[in-house]
C-alpha cells in the first residue's frame, strides 16, 4: 500500500493527558511531603516534650530537696534560739534564787537540780531564816523542809530541801 | 430470558472539542483530581495536621510547666542561699564537732575547769543529736558563771547549760558542777565519724 503522508509515531498519552498526569504527580508529591513534614515536626515536638517533662521532674525533685534543706535550717534556727533562751532562763533562775539569800545568812552549798533545790548554810537565828528566807522559798517551791543544827557559837547550820512546782519544772525542759 | 450485556469497547465518550481541547476528557481529569485530593486530605493530611496540633499543644504546655517549675526552682534556690548566708553561724555551730580543749580555752576567762566528763550521746528531735558533758570547775563568784552563760551565745558550738548546778563554797572560791548539752546535726556528725 502506498500512502501520500509519512507515518507519524503515535504517543502513548496525548499532550493534555501528560499535563494532567504531571499535575497529579506534583500535587500528590506536595501533599505527601507536607504531611511528612508535619509528622516529622510532631515527632520532634514529642521528643522535646518528653525532654521537658523529664527536666520538670528532675527540677521538682530538686525543689523538694531544697525545701527539705530550708526546713532543716529553720529547725536549726529554732533550736539555736530555743537553747539560748533556755540558757538565759537558767541564768535568771539561778541569779534570782541566789539573790533570795539575805545578808545575815551565808551559804555553804547550793545544789539545784531540775525539780529540787537543796541549800546548806549558816543562819544567826532560826527567826532570821524563817522571816527573811523561808517566805520567798515557799512562794516558789511546792514544798519546803528545813532542818537546823545548832553550832557551838549559838548560830544554826541549816539544810533546806525545796521541791519545785510542776509548771516551773516544765519551763526548763 | 437473556440478560442485557454491555460492550465496553463500544462505550466511548462523546468528543466535544472547543478550540481543539477535549472538554469532556479534561472535565473528567479535573473531577478525578478533586476526588484524589479529597482522599489524600482525608487519609494522610488531616491525621497529620491533627497529630501535629496535638503534639504542638502538648509541647507548649510542657514548656510552660517547665518554665514555671524552673522559676520556682530558682526562687527556692535563692531563698535557700539567702537563708544559708543569714544563718551561717547557726549552721556552723550545729555541724562543727565539739572540741574539749577549745571549750576549756573559751571558758578559761570565766572559770577554771578541773574536768570535763562525757556522759552520753542520744538522738534529739529526729534531726539532731545531743551529747552531754559533766563539768567540774572553780569560779570566784556566781557572776563569773552568769558571764559564762552570756558568753556561751557566741561560742562556736551550740551548748545548753543544764541541770544539775552544784555550788559548793570552799576556802578561796566556789566549786561548781554543771552539765552542758552540745547539739549537732545528726547526719553531719555521722558523716564525720565515718570519715575518721
Amino acid at each position: 500500500m502506498y500512502s501520500f503522508t509519512k507515518p507519524k509515531s503515535k504517543p502513548l498519552f496525548k499532550e493534555d493527558t501528560k499535563l494532567w498526569l504531571v499535575f497529579y504527580f506534583i500535587s500528590v508529591f506536595l501533599f505527601v511531603s507536607f504531611a511528612l513534614f508535619l509528622l516529622l515536626k510532631a515527632y520532634f515536638y514529642n521528643k522535646d516534650t518528653q525532654k521537658l517533662n523529664d527536666n520538670s521532674l528532675i527540677l521538682k525533685q530538686k525543689i523538694i530537696k531544697l525545701n527539705t534543706q530550708k526546713e532543716l535550717i529553720f529547725l536549726q534556727k529554732a533550736l539555736y534560739e530555743n537553747v539560748h533562751v533556755k540558757n538565759s532562763v537558767i541564768k535568771t533562775s539561778i541569779k534570782n534564787l541566789l539573790d533570795l539569800i539575805p545578808d545575815p545568812i551565808t551559804l555553804d552549798k547550793f545544789l539545784l537540780s531540775k525539780n529540787k533545790l537543796i541549800i546548806y548554810g549558816i543562819t544567826p537565828t532560826k527567826d532570821v531564816y524563817n522571816m527573811l528566807m523561808l517566805p520567798p522559798l515557799e512562794s516558789i517551791f511546792e514544798s519546803t523542809k528545813t532542818y537546823f543544827y545548832q553550832l557551838p557559837n549559838g548560830w544554826y547550820k541549816f539544810k533546806s530541801i525545796n521541791i519545785i512546782k510542776a509548771d516551773n519544772e516544765n519551763a526548763y525542759n | 430470558m437473556k440478560m442485557p450485556t454491555i460492550n465496553l469497547k463500544k462505550l466511548k465518550l462523546p468528543k466535544i472539542k472547543v478550540y481543539g481541547i477535549d472538554v469532556i476528557k479534561n472535565f473528567l481529569f479535573f473531577f478525578f483530581y478533586i476526588i484524589l485530593i479529597l482522599i489524600i486530605i482525608a487519609t494522610i493530611l488531616a491525621p497529620s495536621v491533627k497529630l501535629f496540633k496535638k503534639t504542638k499543644k502538648e509541647y507548649f504546655l510542657a514548656k510552660n510547666q517547665f518554665e514555671t517549675i524552673q522559676k520556682q526552682y530558682q526562687k527556692t534556690s535563692q531563698e535557700l542561699n539567702s537563708l544559708k548566708d543569714k544563718n551561717q553561724k547557726i549552721i556552723n555551730a550545729l555541724t562543727r564537732k565539739f572540741d574539749i580543749n577549745n571549750f576549756k580555752l573559751f571558758a578559761k576567762e570565766y572559770m577554771k575547769i578541773k574536768s570535763i566528763k562525757k556522759l552520753k550521746t542520744e538522738p534529739y528531735k529526729e534531726k539532731f543529736i545531743k551529747t552531754s558533758y559533766l563539768i567540774e570547775a572553780n569560779i570566784k563568784s556566781p557572776k563569773d558563771f552568769y558571764d559564762f552563760i552570756d558568753a556561751s551565745k557566741n561560742y562556736k558550738n551550740l551548748i545548753r547549760i543544764y541541770f544539775p548546778f552544784n555550788f559548793v563554797k570552799n576556802d578561796k572560791d566556789i566549786n561548781l558542777t554543771f552539765k552542758i548539752d552540745v547539739y549537732n546535726l545528726k547526719n553531719k556528725l555521722n558523716a564525720e565519724e565515718k570519715a575518721h
